[in-house]
Order: C-alpha cells, then structure tokens, then sequence
C-alpha cells in the first residue's frame, strides 16, 4: 500500500511541475474561470427591464392619457415616442420598440357608456420568455387601470398575499451566480486534465509509464490528485471573487457545500481524463470536452431553465449530468438553505458518476499497458 | 471561355485544389464540420426551454366548501400549475416548498365561505419558490390573476369588463422558444466551427513547415492566401445550409425574408469568422495553442452576442459592449430575415456593422499573414 500511494504522489508531484512551466494553461486555469464568472453571472439575465414600448393613442382623452401614464410607471416600460411609420407592424419591425399598444378612438366614449371596449396589444414574439413577461404586465397593469378608475367592481374582497420565498426581491444573480459556480468549475479542470492525459499520449511518455511497474489506476489517481489541487485552487478563486462582487452569502449549513465542491471538482478532473485516454491529439480533447462538457453543464443542469423544460430523452441525459446535483447543492447554500436535509443525494449522486468516469477511464488505459 | 481556360490551367486553381484534397484527406475536419454544429443545434434547440407551465402547485384547503373547491378548481383548471398535493397544513405545504417539491402553494383560510358571504375582505396565502426568479415572477403573476378573475365571477359581474386587451403575439405566435434559440446558435455555431476550422488549416502549414516550401513556389502571397480562403468559404457555406436544413426540418423554423439576403449576409459573416481564425494562427505558434486560445475569444463572444439570453436583458455596459461584436449583428440579421421577414430596410444597421467588421478583420489578419510570408 506503501509503494502505492508512493506513486501516486510521485505522479502527482511530476504532473504539478509540469503545469506551472506552461503559462497557457496556467492562464487557462485562472484567467478564463475568472472571466467566465464575470460573463456569465454579469450578462446573464433572463428578464428584460425598460421594455421599450410605443402607445398609438386614437382617443387622446384624459381618460387614455392616464391609461397610459399608468402603463409607463410600472417601470418595466420605457416610453417610445410615437415615431413617423405608417403601421405599428413597422415599429417592431424595425425594433423601435416591443410592444405596441394601440387605443382606439373610441376608447373614453365607450367606457363612459359603459360599452365595452378592445385595446389592441402588439408584442415581438421572437424572444417568447419575455414575450410572456410583457402580455402578464399589460394585463395586470389594465386590470389596476379599471381598479382605480372604479370601472370594475372592487375585486379586493379576495387579496391574494404573495409571498416570494429565498428571493422576495427576485434579484436574477442570486439564482444566475451560484449555476455559474457549477459551469465554470465544471469546463476548467476537466479540460485542463483532458489536455494533461493527451499530451502525455503526443510526446509519447506515456509509453515509459506502460513498461513501468504503475497500474493504470495509479496513473489516473496521480494525476486526478494535482489537478484536484489545481482546481481546488481555482474553486476558491472563482467562488471567493463570486462571493464579494455579487454580495452573495451562506443561507444555511454551508458543510453540503463544503463537502459537495471537492467531490464535483473531482469528478469534472475524472471527466477529463477519461476523455484523455479515449482521444489522441490535444485539438480533439479540447473539442471533446468543449462539445460534450460545456453543452451539457451548460444546457442540461438547469442553469438557465427549469430542468423540468427538458423534453424526453434529452431529460434522462440530464439525469447523468454531475453539475446538474451541484446546482442544487449551490442553490441551496447561497439562497434556499435547507441543508442536508434537502440535497443529502446530490453528494452522493455526484460521487457514484465520478466512480463510473474513474472506472471506464481505469479500464481503458489498463488495455493498453503492458501486461507483466 | 479564354478566361476560364487560364483559370484552370493556371497556378491558383492548382493550389484551391492541394487545399480541397488536404481538407477532404483530414476526417476529422470533416467531422469537425458536421457534428459538432448538428449536435449544439439540437441540444440548445431542444433543452432550452422558457415555457411556464406543469408548475407544481399544493394546496391547503382549510374553508372546504363549494366556494373554496372552485378556487381550487380556478388555479388548477389550465395547463400552468399541476395540483401536485392537497395537503393539510399549512406547516407540510411550506416545507414541500421550501425544499423545492413544490414550486408554489396556495392557503384558503377556514373563514373563506363566511366572510365572502358577510361581503368581508378575505386573505388567500400565496407562497412561490423563489429561486428561480424568472418562473416565480411570471407564476406569481398567473395566480394573481386567476384570483381577480375568481373575485369577478363570484361577485356575478355578467357583462363583461369594460376594457379588454387583445394580445397578439407577432412572428412567433405559438411563442415556440426555439425560434429565438435556434437561429442564435446559428450563428453560434459558425462562429466556432470558422474560427478552429480556419486557424487550424493556416498553423498546421506553420507546424509541419512546409508554408516555407509553398513560399518557394513561384505563387504569389496573395494566391497563396486566396486559395486557403476559398475552399474553406465553400465548406463554411455548406454549414450555413445544414444548420438552415435543421432549423427547417427539425424545428419547423419560418423562412419570411429574402433568401438571397440571407446568403450574402451569411457570406459576409462567414468571412469574420475566417478572418478570426487566420488572425489566430498568425499570433500562435502551435495547433494547440491555437484551440486554446479560440476559447478565450470564442467564450465572450458568444455569451454577448445575445443567442442565448436576449442583449436587451443585459445590464446597460454589457449592451453597448456587445455593439462590437461581430456576432450580434449577425444574430439579429439570421433573426430578422427568417422570424420577421424584414431586409434591409431595417437591418441595414446590422449589416453596415458587419461589413466593416469584415474589412477591418480581414485588412489586419491577410496582412498579418503576409508579414509572416515575407
């Protein structure tokens, strides 16, 4: 056992060395996680604010003049002014504004008949999230409108008391930043191990370590073990820096995030390697871990949408997605802080998928040694 | 016919010709150039999906009477909220929500019945999970308005409200998000595959030396050059239509605009991308580095180029920070044509944008090259 964990640390020792002479990737390992946080948890937000929106106006009346005062101080409407166009088409058309309202001319005149009246909604349907955010806004906005003007009878019999829990201000970065953590830590330490194994394979040293007396097994573990130090590093970067700009805190027991981050920083180094002994030339494990871990941390783990907008089979893949159960364990530590209680087997999950990459990485290299 | 002859015979066509054969001799280009670009279009087409519905909803009834049963029924009767549970209590209901089982849940107090008959206020408890800040917005907003619409019903208003807004949702009417996701990773998906396909056919010359043998050729720099760009042109083209194809069959993505529109400007935008690339290899010195280093171009600008969250979403810095790039732009023309089915007349902007992203790129990364000939 002795002469095992002996080569083990050689090798991990060997691999460190190595990786702090080359300065792509030590930029590699610390600029672009930082960047990527940055970007991500900066420009990603899925909710528009100061919609441009364009009122057409037929009636000119107080009464529609108020309507659409109401509608612009929600604060989610920017005003457009009325712009020379021949039809409202053209002003979505043209992206002058997202919605378009138009009033018809008889708006007050009916309403003070007590008629009924249609006001006519334009919405640019292309983005269909906010698509969406817009039609529940003028509704809303329409039914205060007729609140306040006393067109409707008093609704307010039945209140409804919402409450929004975790995030009662439904600030985006609070859930944007803590997915970001799963993406970042998920890409970078895997390609940096993919690389590691690969261009043991392109300059042929690989070859020595077949002849020698080290199992496959020991050579994966060596190197999983620096890169693990390498991304652990690298983990307390990005989460550190993510942490203080974006004013996150612990909203709980923090240890399942503790426990959980060494686990998922282990099994994105295991993902890495296993795609270095598939792959033989560098540009394929960078494309490797590129296409598959990047599309898949990315698209499949419920960073941006719910995971249960994911249709069929596309679901099950998400089910074997490491940064799909470190999403719940960072949710839950910066902003639902339940603990243990609730992600108990997101740990667990991450682990038996690390074991698996650990495994068929161990066999397939142990193909190729030498047998003694 | 004199001029076509020459161009046969003559020493351009021969090089386009050792490119194409060295391109169709690397499999792996080949795959390059078409798996990765059908498996992202299917993956971001498929899993990235804003809709708001299936929300699971639990639900404490405490009043149960005929009233409080068609409340239930009015939250519950539209494919938006699922009743997952009826619970109880109200304590189980907020621990199923606060561990996320539920998204939402709603309390209808004991007194319900005999407070809207005594024609006295009334408190419905409404509890969202709140994590996802975009679902919750939008779900809070739903329930808000099926219980507006319950308190008019029950207070038997039969005529019908005196201002009623008549939504219509332009170019994408069944708000299939694929529409906007799709033509996004189009554009996407050039980006990458022009910037690797490109940088790793100009440095593998570098790698294997023999761009000092082409240089002994009577073949002048600019030939040289040209007869990299061309094919590759061709082969990049050839992604436009097989991302176009998928969005088409698969997606059942509309074609409204132009389509001839649609190709000069893909054109253009293919040159970006090669422009890119060759401006890469001339900085690096090994096929390596030069996949390395696309990541760091490729990362931010794809992520502001607004394919995956909408520019206008973005804080103010990073919108006026996503006007230089290239990528953007072309967005919003792939968006344009096929979605709203404008030309130019709208997208002229766009378009202006782009050409001179492509005479700045080019200038620099051919010159570049040439210094590198010399």
């Amino acid at each position: 056992v002795n002469g095992i964990l002996k080569r083990i640390l050689s090798q991990c020792i060997k691999e460190l060395a190595q990786f702090r002479r080359d300065r792509l990737t030590l930029a590699l390992a610390f600029l672009l996680p930082v960047m990527s946080l940055f970007i991500f948890g900066f420009a990603i937000r899925l909710e528009a604010k100061d919609i441009p929106l364009m009122v057409q106006d037929f009636d000119r009346s107080v009464l529609s003049r108020s309507y659409q005062d109401r509608l612009y101080a929600t604060h989610q409407f920017q005003p457009v002014p009325w712009a020379d166009i021949a039809s409202p088409q053209q002003a979505l058309d043209r992206g002058l504004a997202k919605a378009v309202v138009i009033v018809p001319p008889e708006f007050s005149r009916h309403i003070k008949a007590d008629k009924p009246i249609e006001v006519q909604v334009l919405v640019d349907g292309t983005d269909a999230n906010n698509a969406r955010v817009i039609k529940n806004s003028i509704k809303a906005t329409t039914n205060a409108f007729m609140q306040a003007e006393k067109l409707t009878p008093d609704t307010s019999l039945i209140t409804p008391r919402t409450r929004i829990w975790f995030n009662p201000g439904r600030k985006e970065a609070l859930y944007i930043v803590p997915g970001t953590f799963a993406v970042v830590l998920w890409i970078f330490p895997s390609l940096l191990a993919a690389i590691a194994m690969v261009r043991e394979k392109e300059k042929g040293t690989i070859l020595q370590v077949y002849a020698s007396s080290m199992s496959a097994g020991e050579l994966i573990l060596g190197k999983a073990l620096a890169y693990l130090t390498v991304a652990l590093a690298m983990a307390v970067g990005v989460i550190g820096l993510g942490i203080i700009i974006f004013g996150l805190r612990f909203a709980g027991d923090p240890t399942p995030f503790l426990i959980g981050t060494p686990l998922y920083l282990a099994a994105s180094v295991m993902f890495g390697l296993l795609i270095g002994v598939r792959v033989n030339e560098q540009n394929a494990a960078v494309q490797a871990v590129a296409l598959v871990g990047f599309l898949t941390a990315l698209l499949l783990s419920g960073f941006i949408y719910p995971l249960s907008n994911i249709p069929f089979p596309l679901s099950l893949l998400s089910n074997l997605i490491p940064a799909r159960y470190y999403i719940v364990i960072t949710r839950d530590a910066f902003v639902r802080g339940v603990g243990w209680a609730g992600v108990w087997w997101a740990p667990i999950a991450i682990v038996s998928i690390g074991m698996v990459f650990f495994l068929v990485a161990r066999k397939v290299l142990s193909r190729m040694q030498v047998s003694s | 016919m004199k001029f076509f002859h020459q161009f046969f015979e003559g020493r351009l066509w021969s090089l386009v010709r050792k490119e194409i054969a060295q391109i169709l001799r690397n499999k792996q280009l080949i795959v390059l150039l078409i798996i990765p670009p059908t498996l992202q279009l299917l993956v971001y087409g498929f899993a990235l999906n804003p809709d708001v519905r299936y929300l699971k909803l639990g639900i404490v009834d405490y009043a149960q009477t005929a009233d409080s049963r068609e409340l239930v029924s009015a939250f519950t009767d539209n494919q938006i909220f699922i009743p997952q549970q009826f619970l109880f209590s109200e304590k189980a209901l907020a621990t199923q929500v606060e561990t996320g089982a539920l998204t939402a849940g709603v309390v209808i107090p004991p007194e319900f019945s005999r407070r809207l008959a005594n024609a006295e206020n009334t408190d419905i408890q409404i509890l969202v999970d709140g994590v996802d800040a975009n679902t919750a917005g939008i779900a809070s907003g739903y329930l808000a308005q099926m219980v507006q619409q319950y308190a008019l019903n029950r207070l038997g208003t039969t005529q019908a409200l005196p201002i009623k807004t008549e939504v219509t949702f332009l170019y994408n009417p069944g708000l299939s998000s694929s529409w906007f996701f799709v033509p996004g990773v189009m554009g996407l998906v050039l980006t990458l595959i022009g910037t690797i396909v490109s940088s790793i056919t100009v440095v593998r010359e570098k790698d294997t030396g023999t761009l000092e043998q082409l240089l002994m050729t009577p073949a002048a720099e600019w030939e040289i050059l040209l007869s990299k760009i061309v094919p590759l042109f061709v082969l990049l083209m050839g992604d436009v239509m097989l991302a176009l194809t998928l969005g088409r069959v698969i997606f059942n993505l509309p074609f409204r605009g132009s389509f001839l529109l649609f190709m000069g400007l893909s054109g253009l935008y293919v040159f970006v991308g090669i422009s890119v690339g060759i401006l890469l290899a001339t900085v690096c010195q090994s096929q390596q580095q030069v996949v390395l280093t696309t990541f760091f171009i490729n990362l931010p600008m794809v992520q502001l180029s607004g394919a995956i969250a909408p520019i206008e979403t973005m804080p103010p810095f990073f919108q006026s920070l996503s006007w230089f790039n290239p990528l953007r732009h072309y967005i919003a023309i792939v968006r344009g044509i096929l979605l709203k089915g404008v030309g130019l007349e709208a997208l002229w902007g766009n378009a202006l944008m782009l050409g001179a992203f492509v005479v700045v790129l080019f200038a620099v990364s051919t010159n570049r090259f040439r210094k590198q000939l010399s």
